[in-house]
């Protein structure tokens, strides 16, 4: 005597479809909320701590990142200016030594980008380091952040409260961000 | 009524022409047909700086073509006594643009440097802006365009890469302004004639194209302006086009 499951599975390919598009969701929301809401914590090839460096040690942002003051993009030190310390301080610690594996196979050392804004937005980190704006408005205390996560949410919003609150020049003209 | 009422005075306000003279630059461009030989070379360059697609044969016989400045020729007499013209046709960037009246989303308006902005976020594509357009400079992405590597390394970082399902059209390649007004704004002054020149102006070999800062009086655009050959193009239109042409002189009919 056989028993047919066609019946059944006919029977429940609604709710299969239901719950395979909710699974779907849950997958897609998962993502959207890992990418762009505050609190995202990439994993770094190297477990660099800001608390360190800019907090215990007190170095300015700007002597690593230091093309925030001249150009667009603020940019990540290159290998050169980790080494440029390191070669004398601490050079034996496992991270560190990471650090001149990639110095001696003279490759870049592939960071993950906390902050990283659309292709379509234009945010010069010059004009903001001249304006006199403190990177903490837009990055949170890094200096006291042992793993660096993503504080700014990645809105227009963000971009136009604080142009409506410094009174920026035309500032919420459209062309001044997007390109 | 009230309501209707100040809406029209800030429209009128809005459409008046000189209004856009009130603020701090009002872009300009000027494009002598005397001097336009039709070489095209303004196409390439646009091409290159503002991230265009090249759409292919295909999509160009079924009229999609893509290209923010286009060199539009016209045979004027019959054979023997048969003349070319040129004229170069991009964006008039009008103070009273048609454009900017029928967006439904304001994807396109007007800026304080008297700019026709479009903005690609915004866009929903309805199309009624090229419809509306009667220099018909604007061009619509049917498609996603893709470019064969290497090609993928030349576009412009500066220039969005548009989608599928937006308007674009001539900026006055506004990256650049952009850049020079950044530049002019750490030396504490204003933009300088010459200290912008968008890519087609750049290029050009016999220099017929002219940018600059209409509201300064001493620019070459402005002097160029007030050339007894200037005219606007469609200008029954009261479009008020910020691009000024300057007519071809005919030697022979002396």
């Amino acid at each position: 005597m056989g028993v047919s499951l066609v019946p059944t599975l006919k029977l429940l390919r609604p709710t299969a479809m239901i719950v395979g598009t909710a699974f779907v969701g849950l997958l897609f929301g998962y993502w959207l909320n890992r990418t762009y809401v505050p609190g995202t914590e990439p994993v770094q090839p190297i477990n660099f701590s800001h608390q360190i460096h800019a907090g215990l040690y007190q170095i300015d942002c700007l002597y690593c990142h230091s093309n925030a003051r001249k150009s667009a993009s603020a940019g990540v030190p290159s290998v050169n200016k980790c080494v440029g310390c390191h070669q004398l301080v601490v050079p034996d610690r496992p991270q560190i030594r990471l650090v001149m594996e990639y110095w001696e196979n003279q490759e870049p050392i592939p960071w993950v980008k906390v902050h990283d804004l659309p292709d379509f937005v234009h945010f010069p980190h010059n004009r903001h380091v001249a304006a006199g704006l403190e990177c903490q408005e837009c990055h949170g205390p890094v200096e006291t952040m042992d793993v660096v996560s993503r504080q700014a949410p990645v809105e227009m919003g963000l971009c136009l409260t604080c142009h409506k609150d410094h009174q920026v020049e035309f500032g919420l003209d459209c062309l001044t961000c997007h390109k | 009524m009230s309501f209707i009422d100040d809406f029209l005075a800030s429209w009128r306000e809005y459409r008046e022409p000189g209004y856009y003279d009130g603020f701090d630059y009002h872009w300009t461009m000027s494009v002598d047909l005397d001097r336009c030989t039709g070489c095209g070379a303004c196409i390439t360059a646009c091409q290159a700086e503002n991230n265009i697609p090249i759409v292919g044969e295909d999509a160009i016989a079924r009229g999609r073509e893509m290209q923010w400045i286009r060199i539009e020729k016209y045979w004027e007499g019959e054979f023997p006594d048969v003349k070319l013209r040129f004229i170069p046709m991009l964006c008039q960037h009008c103070d009273a643009a048609p454009c900017e009246t029928v967006c439904p989303v304001s994807a396109t308006y007007h800026n304080q440097d008297g700019l026709n902005a479009q903005v690609y976020n915004r866009c929903i594509g309805t199309r009624s802006c090229a419809v509306y357009c009667p220099y018909e400079v604007r061009y619509f992405n049917y498609n996603n365009h893709h470019w064969d590597a290497p090609l993928e390394q030349q576009l412009n970082p500066d220039v969005s890469v548009r989608e599928k399902g937006v308007m674009e059209k001539c900026s006055f390649c506004i990256q650049r302004i952009r850049q020079a007004k950044d530049v002019a704004k750490d030396e504490g002054r204003r933009v300088q004639d010459g200290d912008v020149q968008p890519a087609c102006v750049q290029t050009c070999p016999t220099e017929a194209l002219v940018f600059g800062d209409q509201n300064d009086p001493d620019s070459r655009v402005s002097q160029t302006m007030n050339d007894e050959r200037a005219y606007h193009v469609l200008e029954e239109l009261n479009t008020a086009p910020s691009v000024v042409y300057l007519r071809k002189v005919e030697t022979d009919a002396v």
